[in-house]
């Protein structure tokens, strides 16, 4: 019974668009606040909350439409410019986008709870204000229409009907059904315009049940409604069908000509409907003669028809109606051409494949190599290449803007800066930079609290920043660009920096190092990312939510990245990020030790050389006259094999710091495709992941950067500092 | 979101429970089918349709125009009388229908 799975499609397809629309809305109210806000954006803001009102309808979720409607009815008097923005009002529209966000999750997730309808109670109650009768508005439209009307009337000449309510006929193109919309539930949401004085069911068109396709819309409506409303909000009713049907709206007293028209136009024959518009009283008898004679009339003369249309009988807010419809439409259709939408699963799947590919692919390659047949070898190595050419393309399209994780910080620095008291900016750059969008969802958080720290201790309030000659508002910077197979994301601010003797003091005080470490500027700012650094005084409760510096740094290494500060007491502080595109597949350097295999991110190696005769004794060798530590890896993962006469040294560099690999074999590049360990081999040290090479074997996969940092760890218990090892290990930026 | 379909042994009176909806209507049109094919005359039992849309009660309709056949609506559950009340069809559908006392 998969049909389950079409609803839950649809509503999976909601809940995006939901969260889409709550995002456009967030933007557009920050937007104002800085009072850059256009009439464009007030009606994008209206429409908004109008189709999530809508959409929610259409999935039954009652409370989202409760409270939407009030939301909406205050964005439909900003729109008509009946009141503008204050920052009140500002702030408890973010508060109410939050609640929509909140109680579509809820709605989706299983439930409203009582709490949350409480809140949407006390936020009704709080937008009352820029409503002055929320719950009369009807009165205020009734008061309205009339007077519209009469202009309208007077305006088009007589030939008006008696009727007093709406007449609205409805016929659908045949794959409604099957689209997931239900036609009568639109209708019956109509009840909450006005009351539905009558419906009619043309089922005219009704095949025989053998002949029908039960999925496909073969039935009509007329329906009367007696209703205050005017005509924007009933059409408003049918937006998210209206690409699938005919509609059309006649006003009370409208003109005959356009019912006229109407039955010209109906297939059914003027008779046949003209008897549906008596039955829903929207023409009497008499009406409905004279009518039908007029329609003769006009077969005559064939043109009169043409004459009333453009005789002013169509009111000019109709026209812009479908005029913006229409566009809407058309820069909708712009954007399908432009993007498609594919579920990541399946984005995923196509990735593991394409990985499987790479193996296979460079499987082949070996083969064909050893072969020793120059033509088998050329084109598997053609092959390869293209195989490479679609794995950069299947990883590109994963790509995303890293604008998607920004996005949501304005709103986070202008709620924490009003929390706090401080007037801060945040200047955002290099938003699109892109990069892989499992990425891009773990970076929200490590970010979202660097920020929060950046705003909560490295900015200082105004009297403090003014009295040291600074502008009194601050400013943190969210900064994003590539380099060389890495995205590097910056949060900088220009607050107070980082006092290094303040930080070593309390990191001595708590035993985190020794009093006489004698540690570079870097290496103590480093010291904030030590677990158990963050102290009680430190915390308040934006920065203090159980995620200290640490669990950022930890989050950051789970993604193979890296955390630098880069700090000037007074100046400010950059918090610099440093990650991979990818998790996926990298391209990797393929060394062996012993029977073993290892592969080194290729980004990371400088070069090979040759290890020096008889330095056995020592962890260092000289290079270009630099000393340059090395590890010998036969060590570090206890290989026993028989070594090579002749070991080699791969450079590699990481963090401007430099150690040399040694190896007995260097097979060259290869492609490699990220397999992670299990959870059993987790606190392997050094070992970031396995992979599969083309022979089949296994090969672990490197993490340099740890390797560096226990080089680096080694050295100072050896308490060799100051000799030439620790000097090369300080970091090149130091 | 399920539905069932039961007939009794003589495929002369058909039970419809749970959905009446564009997730069922093919299924169920091919039962009413099978057992117009047995028999010429036959009820439908919908006491149990705990939800219905569109295009149930499109195929409700469509079960009258079955040529030399009649196919006649039983017990219509409150959710079923909702709708065809909202359409106004109880005169296309021509079936008795039970009005509750409020």
């Amino acid at each position: 019974m998969d049909t389950s799975g079409n609803f839950s499609q649809a509503l999976a397809t909601f809940a995006e668009e939901a969260r889409e629309l709550i995002a456009q809305m967030e933007e557009i109210l920050l937007r104002a606040e800085e009072g850059g806000c256009r009439d464009d954006d007030l009606h994008a803001l209206f429409r908004c909350a109008h189709t999530l009102k809508g959409s929610g309808g259409l999935f039954g979720l009652d409370e989202v439409v409760r409270f939407t409607h009030v939301v909406e009815n205050v964005l439909d008097r900003l729109r008509k410019g009946e009141i503008g923005f204050t920052s009140d009002l500002i702030t408890v529209l973010l508060e109410s986008q939050d609640q929509i966000d909140a109680i579509v999750h809820a709605s989706l997730d299983g439930g409203v709870g009582a709490e949350a309808v409480q809140r949407s109670d006390a936020l009704i109650d709080r937008l009352g204000a820029w409503v002055p009768h929320a719950h009369e508005d009807d009165d205020e439209a009734a008061a309205q229409v009339p007077a519209e009307q009469t202009e309208a009337v007077s305006a088009s000449g007589g030939g008006e009907i008696g009727s007093e309510h709406w007449h609205i006929s409805l016929r659908f193109s045949s794959d409604i059904l099957a689209d997931g919309m239900d036609p009568l539930s639109f209708i019956h949401y109509l009840s909450n315009y006005g009351e539905i004085v009558h419906v009619e069911t043309v089922a005219d068109h009704l095949p025989d049940l053998d002949a029908a396709d039960p999925e496909a819309c073969y039935l009509g409506f007329e329906v009367a409604l007696r209703s205050d409303a005017d005509k924007h909000e009933i059409e408003g009713v049918f937006d998210f069908i209206a690409e699938r049907a005919t509609i059309r709206i006649f006003p009370p007293h409208g003109k005959m000509e356009e019912f006229i028209r109407h039955i010209e136009s109906a297939p059914l024959g003027g008779q046949r409907l003209g008897e549906i518009l008596i039955a829903c009283g929207t023409l009497t008898a008499k009406e409905l003669e004279t009518a039908l004679n007029a329609q003769q009339a006009a077969e005559e003369s064939r043109r009169i028809g043409h004459i009333l249309v453009e005789n002013q009988s169509v009111h000019p807010a109709v026209v812009e109606a479908a005029a913006t419809r229409q566009r809407l439409h058309e820069e909708k259709r712009a954007g399908e051409a432009k993007s498609i939408k594919v579920p990541s699963d399946r984005l995923d799947a196509l990735i593991n494949r394409v990985g499987e590919l790479v193996i296979a692919g460079s499987g082949t390659y070996a083969q064909a190599s050893r072969a020793g047949l120059p033509e088998l070898h050329e084109s598997a190595s053609l092959l390869l290449s293209l195989v490479e050419d679609i794995r950069d393309m299947t990883l590109s399209l994963r790509m995303v803007p890293i604008g998607e994780v920004f996005s949501r910080f304005p709103r986070v620095v202008r709620d924490v800066s009003r929390e706090l008291g401080k007037d801060i900016e945040l200047v955002i750059t290099g938003a699109d930079a892109e990069l892989d969008k499992s990425m891009v969802e773990k970076l929200g958080d490590p970010l979202m609290h660097l920020i929060r720290n950046s705003m909560d201790h490295g900015i200082g309030s105004a009297e403090e920043r003014v009295a040291v000659g600074k502008p009194a508002h601050g400013t943190v910077g969210l900064n994003a660009y590539h380099e060389s197979g890495t995205i590097v994301v910056e949060v900088t601010d220009d607050g107070k920096g980082l006092d290094p003797a303040k930080i070593l003091a309390r990191a001595i005080d708590k035993g985190l190092v020794d009093a006489g470490a004698g540690l570079s500027e870097q290496e103590i700012f480093r010291l904030i990312l030590e677990p158990g650094f963050s102290t009680a005084e430190r915390i308040t409760n934006l920065s203090g939510r159980g995620v200290g510096m640490d669990v950022v740094r930890a989050n950051v290494e789970a993604m193979r990245g890296t955390l630098d500060i880069q700090s000037t007491l007074g100046r400010g502080t950059t918090m610099r990020l440093c990650l991979p595109l990818t998790l996926a597949i990298i391209d990797g350097f393929h060394v062996g030790v012993g029977a073993a295999h290892f592969i080194v991110p290729l980004d990371m190696v400088v070069e090979c050389v040759e290890l020096p005769e008889g330095i056995d004794s020592v962890d260092y060798m000289e290079l270009r006259d630099e000393a340059m530590p090395f590890v010998r890896l036969r060590e570090v993962f206890g290989e026993t094999g028989a070594p090579q006469v002749r070991p080699r040294v791969v450079v590699t560099r990481f963090g401007g710091r430099r150690v040399g690999l040694v190896v007995d074999r260097i097979h060259g590049k290869c492609q490699t495709v990220i397999k992670p360990l299990g959870p059993l081999f987790g606190n392997v040290p050094c070992v970031s992941g396995s992979t599969i090479l083309g022979s089949g074997e296994v090969a672990l996969i490197i993490d340099v950067a740890r390797l560096v940092h226990d080089v680096a760890g080694r050295e100072q218990q050896h308490s060799r500092k100051g000799g030439p090892v620790a000097a090369a290990l300080a970091p090149a930026a130091a | 979101m399920a539905w069932d379909i039961r007939t009794d042994a003589a495929q002369k009176t058909l039970w419809i429970a749970g959905e009446l909806t564009i997730f069922s209507v093919l299924d169920i049109r091919g039962r009413l089918l099978e057992a117009l094919s047995a028999a010429d005359d036959i009820e439908v039992d919908l006491g149990e349709v705990t939800e219905i849309d569109t295009a149930g009660l499109q195929l409700m309709l469509l079960a009258k125009r079955k040529a030399g056949k009649t196919v006649r609506f039983r017990h219509h559950s409150d959710e079923v009388m909702r709708l065809v009340d909202l359409a106004n069809v109880g005169h296309l559908l021509g079936d008795p229908l039970l009005i509750k006392a409020n």
